[in-house]
């Protein structure tokens, strides 16, 4: 007896085949299945909506879910609600921030050290992004996004670390600064305001830089040439035709850097120092504290959400005028 | 140099804890009764030493899960959010937080009886009032800490370290640092008043009036500081970057960076600080309780595992006969002269609820200042 390995497998193929056409085609041709497939993508609309169906449940569970959830709490007397104990809906919670000046300060400092953060962001990375996308050739850009986006690789902490590595009394620039002869004592930059703006700063410069280096790569040479031909020096070519039409640009960025600074926990609290306490501090310092405040915390945190929106969409409307009093 | 430390300090708690672990068989052989299973347990860094846990593991059939806290608050929230299904066996309770845990009823009582090396503890820990509330045990003392003046021994003298005025002086000007939940207590006791707020307990009007003056002390000593600090790591690192030359700690921060060779020492001023000490508690309907008492019974089951604790964690162990396995140096280190331990006075909880009641957003106002 032979054994034909050539028929044998064909054989196998054959059976695979059929039965997978066998099963792919029986459910096609399944009345059900049919007729849900045929409803489901009757129109464009609903096509739409089926491909949307997983990203909004992720965002609604994911992001807006906890958001409701921290509104919730805020709004409640008890939380984690202890055995035996009955929770009510209270606005107590809210008139404490507002009946007590002592929390306003850390509130208001917040808000204007993520202000003035986010302008520091924008003079230092604008430079960069405009050297990236007007003077590096295309096939370099994308090597230099990638040794800028190396840092990011890490995490905040180990970024905030390397911070205070480099400002500490005995870090890399007091240790640079006495090498060269320009200082006997360390200069104590570390906890100070200066310290927790150059780790925020570090930390959100890609937040600023990608969107600009974006309105700035758009940004078509043949208008600057023309400016030039007309007789505009350098100054006049940037204030006049680079800066106004990277306005959606510095805007995108500031509006990320700015709600992102007013968030910040962790870097305030290693470099920062006893006059740099932000409300993100405050915040914790209620859910740190045992007993019954959550809900506080939960409620500040929501201030401080609203707060940001409120400053963020009022910023955006501004930016808007102006790229529209630009146009005219 | 952090490098350095980090070395030392990795080498001796190793071969302290695999010595201790050496030394103690004979609990481990008796209660290699192989039950399996686990035992869960929130505490604080170095509270199980890795050589101990790794035996107990291997001869109980039992295995030790840790998470580590580093705050009261935040395993009282934990906690309170879990029961009464909780996934915690042991936690690690500071004795003058019992109250406010058992009045949220998430804490059993401790059944010494089950506890065969319960007599371990020194009495002075085991049998003192704080630990017997409504008549019951409510944990096991594993470890004692002081809030102590630390310094840097180049930069600043031993006689300065005995006030703590020094921390306040305008010759240490940014080289300082503190907690300041804890200096609030301080800062009253060095003012004359009871920083426990047990003798005010009838009087709210008086209490309010001196946190009030601690709080305006501090606020008027903000210039100061350099940091309030909320850690012992961060102490550790602001004194190894030489970033302060004193501030308030912990005293086992501070002992593990003496023991690590940092020119380092600490005193108990003579206005007086508190202590506290921490213990092994189970918690309230724990999923694992039988294996609780296993291993807490293990764990006082020899000096030697007491030694390993303090040389991990610099905090003084409550074992008796734990400081005859400690070196010279170690010994040093966690203790500390008679005419200091007559300053020092235990942390209480009676009037907590009053007394954080008014401290919390007093330290809020000195932040916010």
């Amino acid at each position: 007896m032979t054994y034909d390995a050539s028929s044998q497998r064909g054989k196998r193929a054959e059976t695979l085949e059929t039965s997978g056409r066998t099963f792919w085609g029986r459910l096609v041709e399944w009345g059900p299945y049919h007729t849900l497939m045929r409803l489901a993508t009757a129109s464009p609309r609903r096509q739409f909506l089926i491909l949307a169906a997983f990203p909004i449940l992720w965002v609604l569970t994911q992001h807006l879910g906890p958001m409701l959830q921290m509104l919730r709490v805020s709004l409640t007397d008890a939380y984690p609600v202890a055995p035996g104990v009955e929770q009510h809906f209270t606005l107590d919670n809210y008139a404490r921030f507002f009946g007590d000046s002592i929390f306003w300060m850390p509130f208001f400092r917040t808000l204007a050290f993520a202000g003035v953060f986010t302008f520091c962001t924008l003079i230092i990375t604008y430079p960069v992004a405009y050297f990236l996308a007007r003077h590096v050739s295309r096939k370099n850009q994308m090597l230099f996004l990638l040794l800028l986006l190396i840092p990011f690789w890490v995490g905040e902490i180990v970024r905030t670390y390397a911070i205070m590595i480099l400002l500490g009394n005995t870090g890399a620039v007091n240790m640079v600064l006495k090498w060269v002869g320009l200082i006997d004592r360390p200069i104590p930059f570390m906890y100070t305001s200066f310290s927790m703006g150059v780790g925020i700063v570090y930390l959100t410069a890609l937040y600023m830089l990608l969107p600009l280096y974006s309105a700035l790569e758009k940004l078509p040479q043949s208008m600057n040439e023309a400016a030039a031909d007309l007789g505009a020096g350098a100054w006049t070519r940037f204030r006049r035709v680079s800066l106004p039409l990277t306005i959606e640009g510095i805007s995108s960025g500031c509006t990320l850097v700015f709600l992102i600074s007013t968030g910040f926990y962790a870097t305030p609290v290693l470099l920062g120092g006893p006059s740099t306490t932000v409300f993100a501090e405050t915040i914790a310092g209620f859910f740190h504290v045992a007993g019954d405040e959550w809900p506080t915390g939960a409620a500040f945190a929501t201030i401080m959400f609203a707060a940001a929106l409120v400053i963020t969409a009022t910023f955006q409307r501004v930016m808007n005028s102006l790229r529209k009093g630009e146009r005219k | 140099m952090s490098k350095l430390i980090y070395n030392r300090r990795r080498f001796l708690g190793t071969a302290a804890a695999t010595g201790a672990a050496l030394a103690s068989p004979f609990y481990l052989r008796r209660a290699a009764a192989q039950s399996g299973g686990e035992v869960n347990i929130w505490t604080y860094n170095d509270f199980v030493p890795a050589a101990f846990k790794e035996q107990f593991e291997a001869e109980t059939g039992i295995k030790v899960n840790v998470r580590l806290v580093d705050d009261q608050g935040k395993q009282f929230n934990l906690l309170a959010a879990e029961q009464p299904n909780p996934t915690v066996d042991i936690m690690t309770v500071a004795g003058h937080r019992f109250l406010q845990f058992i009045d949220s009823d998430l804490l059993a009582p401790l059944d010494t009886d089950r506890l065969t090396n319960w007599g371990n503890i020194n009495p002075t820990f085991s049998e003192s009032d704080w630990s017997t509330i409504n008549g019951n045990k409510w944990g096991a003392p594993i470890l004692s800490g002081m809030e102590v003046l630390s310094y840097n021994t180049e930069l600043v003298s031993e006689e300065e370290a005995l006030t703590w005025d020094t921390l306040f002086s305008e010759k240490y000007s940014g080289q300082t640092a503190y907690i300041i939940q804890d200096m609030m207590s301080i800062v009253m006791l060095k003012m004359g008043y009871d920083g426990n707020m047990v003798a005010y307990l009838d009087d709210p009007d008086k209490a309010a009036q001196i946190v009030e003056e601690a709080k305006q002390f501090l606020i008027e000593k903000k210039p100061l500081v350099r940091k309030y600090y909320d850690g012992g790591a961060e102490f550790q690192q602001m004194m190894v970057n030489q970033d302060i030359a004193l501030g308030h700690s912990w005293n086992g921060p501070a002992a593990a960076l003496i023991n690590d060779g940092f020119p380092l020492a600490m005193t108990i001023p003579r206005e007086g600080s508190y202590g506290f000490v921490y213990t092994y508690n189970i918690a309230n309907n724990a999923p694992n309780a039988d294996n609780a008492y296993t291993f807490l019974d293990a764990i006082l089951s020899s000096p030697e595992i007491g030694a390993a604790m303090t040389k991990a964690s610099g905090f003084i162990s409550t074992y008796k006969d734990a400081s005859q396995h400690l070196n010279d140096l170690e010994k040093k280190s966690t203790s500390f002269p008679e005419e200091q331990l007559a300053n020092l006075q235990f942390f209480r909880a009676e009037a907590n609820e009053m007394k954080y009641g008014l401290l919390d957003p007093a330290v809020e106002a000195i932040k916010a200042a």
